[in-house]
């Protein structure tokens, strides 16, 4: 449609434009030049170059930070996806059971902070529910300070994360089996084909896209991940926790290094957008093949442009 | 669909049970915990309380500022949702009904804010918000919190208004209406739909946010709810069934909505967190 005057749709779009600008977009280019620099965010600001990102290079904690982080991320991709996956394929299997579905979703509902300080006291060594239920049966070998060992202080915050988004990636996977015709299903059971072999032959593969979908949320989420680590260990045992936003949150607001928190700021960006854009593109790429094998085409493209998961849609791909 | 191939339902019903308790038990026993003595929490952590009396629920309630904490993450996240459904709206509606240049700038400024981590921007907006003496007020949390919303409501709501018919416009630019009628009388209440679902997904992002609220908010009578209670719970980090008693008045409520609307609240979350 064209507009009655040629101003109109700016006029429609100038208040999110003005608000996403100021609010996003201006400060996103301000930490691009604030990591060119050393600032203390008040005193004077010196252009130093390079230097920020070469002492972020060569910064143990920043590249421990970076190791931590991908453990975690990797832990989730069990914990959550896996499981999430898992949850889905047995709830699907066996039809219904609203109940079971909301129950395990209902975590994900609950703020980060309310969820980590529950957790915290689930860890607790001295009335904890874990060391609580290892005194119970008779393992109190087993028992640990979990979130103050630095052997087990990851491990332990990635099994709330997975507590957490188990529910939520159950969900999207359940919604996407739910799209997939049920003849294709029928045929399989008439083939004499389990309950096991479906999931694993027909089900999985015909949600291959959603999937991914699942794998990349958990890894760029993972990356930006701090409020359960901040409430829960903030870095600690002896940096055994440490991750790149609650090492950032450090070095900006209680050690005041504006121009090198900035740096590592924008390296977490570019890792981050690059590990979206690789799925894109890669995502693109598969879905050239599946339009000659007669699968439904567009909806690794509509996936690709994000927001468009919407349950009922998610399953299309299944076509 | 031949039941002897079928699991048996009863055996995976049990099961499912299991593992549902299992789930929820983390919660059923910070409830259990809140009515209890901080002895018996440690010498019977499993056991049910011996009376249930609210004393420590009203206590947390009033000795932790829990209501103003309420009424501050109400008032952010209503304000915040406000904004994002009408300015989204209206993006989207222009980015989806008119062709001109600079269109394909805007949707891609957008598709970036799809998937530009919070890390990107939020030092220097930071440093913005003190220079402009907007840290500590309630506007440091709704300006991000409405412009965080934005780009995933003008993708979305635009999906819904590039489904309607272009002639229904057309019909009604005919009829003699202007611009601004076919937005308000014909496409803003077409999108309701649309609108519900950003309105879930937004407002429990503004709901439950932490890391801006923490380093925007330091007057504890302007706290959200996670910073507050993160507040409270180190002030009293010894007094457990106090503790407990305030995360089963933060929790309970929302798990009494979410089994409510249980639909829409799913459909807006998996929908939203593309993002």
């Amino acid at each position: 449609m064209k507009p009655a005057r040629s101003i109109t749709p700016w006029l429609f779009l100038a208040p999110a434009l003005v608000m996403f600008g100021y609010a996003v977009l201006l400060p996103m280019v301000l930490t691009v030049g604030y990591s060119f620099t050393e600032w203390n965010g008040f005193g004077p600001m010196t252009f130093v170059g390079l230097d920020n990102y070469l002492t972020a290079a060569t910064d143990p904690i920043f590249r421990g930070s970076f190791v931590h982080v991908c453990l975690y991320i990797a832990a989730t991709l069990v914990l959550e996806v896996l499981v999430g996956l898992a949850l889905a394929g047995i709830v699907s299997a066996a039809t219904g059971r609203l109940w079971f579905r909301v129950a395990i979703f209902t975590p994900v509902m609950l703020p980060m902070v309310v969820v980590a300080v529950l957790w915290a006291f689930v860890y607790n060594p001295d009335f904890g529910l874990v060391n609580a239920t290892f005194g119970a049966v008779g393992l109190e070998q087993l028992q640990r300070v979990w979130l103050g060992d630095p052997a087990t202080a990851l491990a332990a915050v990635s099994v709330v994360s997975g507590w957490v988004y188990a529910g939520f990636y159950m969900m999207i996977f359940y919604a996407a089996f739910r799209q997939i015709p049920h003849e294709i299903l029928e045929a399989g059971r008439l083939d004499g084909a389990g309950e096991w072999a479906l999931f694993r032959r027909v089900k999985v593969p015909m949600i291959r896209s959603v999937l991914w979908v699942g794998v990349l949320l958990c890894v760029t989420g993972g990356f930006q991940g701090f409020d359960l680590f901040f409430v829960l260990t903030n870095g600690g045992p002896y940096g055994s926790t440490e991750i790149p936003t609650t090492y950032l949150v450090k070095t900006v607001f209680r050690n005041g290094e504006v121009g090198y928190g900035s740096a590592m700021a924008v390296v977490l960006t570019v890792i981050v957008l690059g590990v979206g854009l690789a799925y894109s593109r890669i995502a693109r790429r598969r879905q050239r093949p599946s339009a000659e094998t007669g699968e439904a085409p567009g909806a690794d493209a509509r996936l690709a442009a994000p927001a468009i998961l919407r349950p009922d849609d998610a399953g299309e791909l299944a076509g | 669909m031949s039941a002897t191939r079928r699991l048996p339902r009863f055996l995976v019903s049990m099961a499912l049970l299991l593992v549902a308790l299992t789930f929820f038990f983390p919660m059923i026993w910070m409830v259990m915990s809140s009515f209890k003595t901080n002895a018996d929490i440690f010498s019977a952590p499993f056991s049910p309380p011996e009376s249930i009396d609210f004393g420590r629920w009203v206590e947390a309630w009033e000795v932790g500022n829990l209501g103003q904490y309420a009424i501050n993450s109400a008032i952010v996240t209503i304000v915040s949702v406000t904004l994002i459904l009408l300015f989204g709206a209206g993006a989207a509606f222009a980015l989806s009904r008119y062709r001109f240049s600079g269109r394909g700038l805007v949707l891609s400024l957008f598709a970036l804010g799809l998937i530009l981590p919070l890390q990107s921007y939020f030092i220097a907006q930071s440093s913005m918000f003190t220079l402009m003496g907007i840290t500590d007020t309630r506007l440091a949390l709704i300006l991000p919190y409405a412009a965080m919303g934005l780009s995933l409501a003008v993708y979305l709501l635009k999906v819904y208004l590039d489904a309607l018919p272009e002639e229904l416009f057309e019909a009604a630019r005919i009829d003699g209406a202007s611009d601004r009628q076919l937005f308000s009388s014909l496409a803003f209440p077409l999108l309701r739909p649309g609108l519900a679902t950003v309105a879930i997904f937004s407002a429990l992002a503004a709901w439950n946010e932490f890391l801006l609220a923490l380093l925007y908010i330091q007057d504890d009578t302007l706290k959200t709810i996670p910073t507050g209670l993160l507040a409270f719970s180190t002030r009293y980090v010894t007094d457990y069934s106090l503790l407990f008693s305030a995360l089963s008045i933060v929790t309970i409520p929302m798990i009494v909505i979410f089994f409510v609307f249980n639909r829409q609240i799913v459909e807006g979350i998996t929908a939203g967190s593309v993002k």
